[in-house]
């Protein structure tokens, strides 16, 4: 089963290319009653330690397939389901020192059956979780 | 005619603790473990891999309602029409979303199931794509055996604009396969707590309560076919601290209604908690039930 928190304590870890660290990733599930499809999901604000990492550019990974915000908004199909964590992918040359950091996360959600005016939905969580290399 | 209700419960009511610390069979067993009969569903909630689970999944969920002596009452779907950032729902695609969790939910056994429609204003008027929508699957509805039933749900009230569109369609239509919904939220009378984070500037007025004349009931009684009984807070001296069950239960009595209360408990999300507070709703419905039934005149 998922943890309770937003955050999940598992996959909290520096990104790796070719030898070079270019950022890290974490895993959230969706905070929601429901599962929903992508296009209604606005993207994910991370920030660590008060460093903001905007939910323009990061990027969430889900079903073995990676999405920018403008893909998410336009992935009418492929869905976030209730029971899946997504991964969300912040690039930072560098990665995040090993060790604990303040992370909150707020994931932004359109839902069709609340007025526009009241829209997207953010819901946000703080917690201290740990790299650990 | 006085009727006796059905008890069951939303797997909605588990909000937050399904899939953290409770399994699909942990909450079957506790549903039975009530007395009740019906379990309540979200499609694309309750289902692994909606919206094309395993069969083995399926042959699982026909098995857990065979174990705990359960029936599958309302599944809850959606019509998402505000579909992408820059583009609405079309009826042809509405049509498509609801043909395909039609099939799914009489797969898996429903009898009712919920479209919850995208809306085009603030005060909650439904995208007109849904007429039809629903219209366009009117016909597998009836073969399915499955009655479509929008929710009547804070902040609008019975009597409203939205509530006549629905029972004009029924009469214009003359289906049998479409019907209402009440969700009790409606006759919540005393304010919600604040939320977590919630400031009084940020609080829409509805969470005060609507507070809809329980006896309104009885004006749309013909074309309710499902109830879910959406409360807060109960207390440990079986008070609920918004909605009026004592005035609600005669309510739904006097007008007849046999169908189910399904319990929508929306209230804390601390772990199990909502296990508890759904005993004391059932508790408390059915003493209230009981009262009714020892003071009413013999029918």
């Amino acid at each position: 089963m998922l943890e309770r928190s937003l955050m999940q304590t598992h996959g909290f870890r520096n990104i790796e290319t070719h030898g070079t660290t270019t950022g890290f990733q974490l895993r959230v599930r969706l905070p929601s009653y429901r599962g929903m499809r992508l296009s209604l999901i606005d993207g994910v604000d991370v920030t660590v330690d008060g460093e903001l990492f905007g939910h323009e550019r990061n990027r969430l990974s889900l079903g073995g397939r990676t999405y920018s915000l403008a893909e998410l908004r336009e992935a009418t199909d492929a869905r976030w389901p209730l029971e899946e964590a997504a991964v969300v992918i912040v690039d930072k040359q560098g990665g995040l020192t090993p060790g604990v950091h303040e992370v909150e996360l707020a994931v932004r959600l359109r839902q069709p059956y609340i007025p526009i005016e009241f829209q997207p939905s953010v819901i946000s969580e703080t917690r201290h979780a740990t790299i650990v290399f | 005619m006085n009727k006796p209700f059905n008890y069951g419960v939303s797997l909605y009511s588990f909000t937050d603790d399904f899939g953290t610390v409770l399994t699909l069979d942990d909450a079957a067993s506790h549903i039975a473990d009530l007395g009740a009969t019906g379990i309540e569903i979200l499609g694309e909630a309750h289902i692994p891999g909606y919206p094309n689970p395993r069969s083995a999944w399926v042959d699982h969920w026909h098995g857990l309602l065979e174990r705990n002596k359960l029936e599958a009452t309302n599944y809850g779907c959606w019509l998402d029409t505000r579909l992408t950032v820059s583009r609405r729902m079309t009826a042809k695609e509405g049509a498509a979303d609801l043909d395909r969790d039609l099939r799914l939910a009489a797969r898996l056994g429903f009898k009712f199931v919920r479209p919850k429609i995208g809306v085009v204003s603030f005060d909650l008027v439904p995208d007109p794509i849904w007429e039809e929508a629903v219209e366009r699957v009117l016909d597998l509805a009836h073969d399915l055996g499955i009655v479509i039933c929008p929710e009547i749900h804070a902040p609008t009230p019975i009597r409203h604009p939205v509530v006549d569109s629905y029972i004009n369609f029924i009469q214009r239509t003359g289906t049998r396969n479409f019907g209402l919904l009440l969700d009790t939220g409606i006759f919540q009378d005393r304010p919600l707590p604040h939320w977590p984070g919630e400031t009084p500037e940020m609080r829409r007025d509805f969470l005060n309560g609507i507070k809809v004349d329980p006896d309104d009931i009885l004006a749309v009684i013909d074309y309710v076919v499902f109830i879910q009984a959406k409360f807060h807070s109960i207390t440990t001296r079986l008070e609920d601290e918004n909605i009026p069950w004592e005035r609600v239960v005669p309510a739904l009595k006097r007008a007849g209604y046999g169908g189910y209360l399904s319990s929508e408990y929306e209230g804390a999300r601390d772990p199990w908690r909502s296990l508890e507070q759904v005993r004391r709703q059932h508790a408390l419905i059915r003493k209230l039930e009981r009262d009714y039934d020892a003071s009413a005149p013999v029918q």
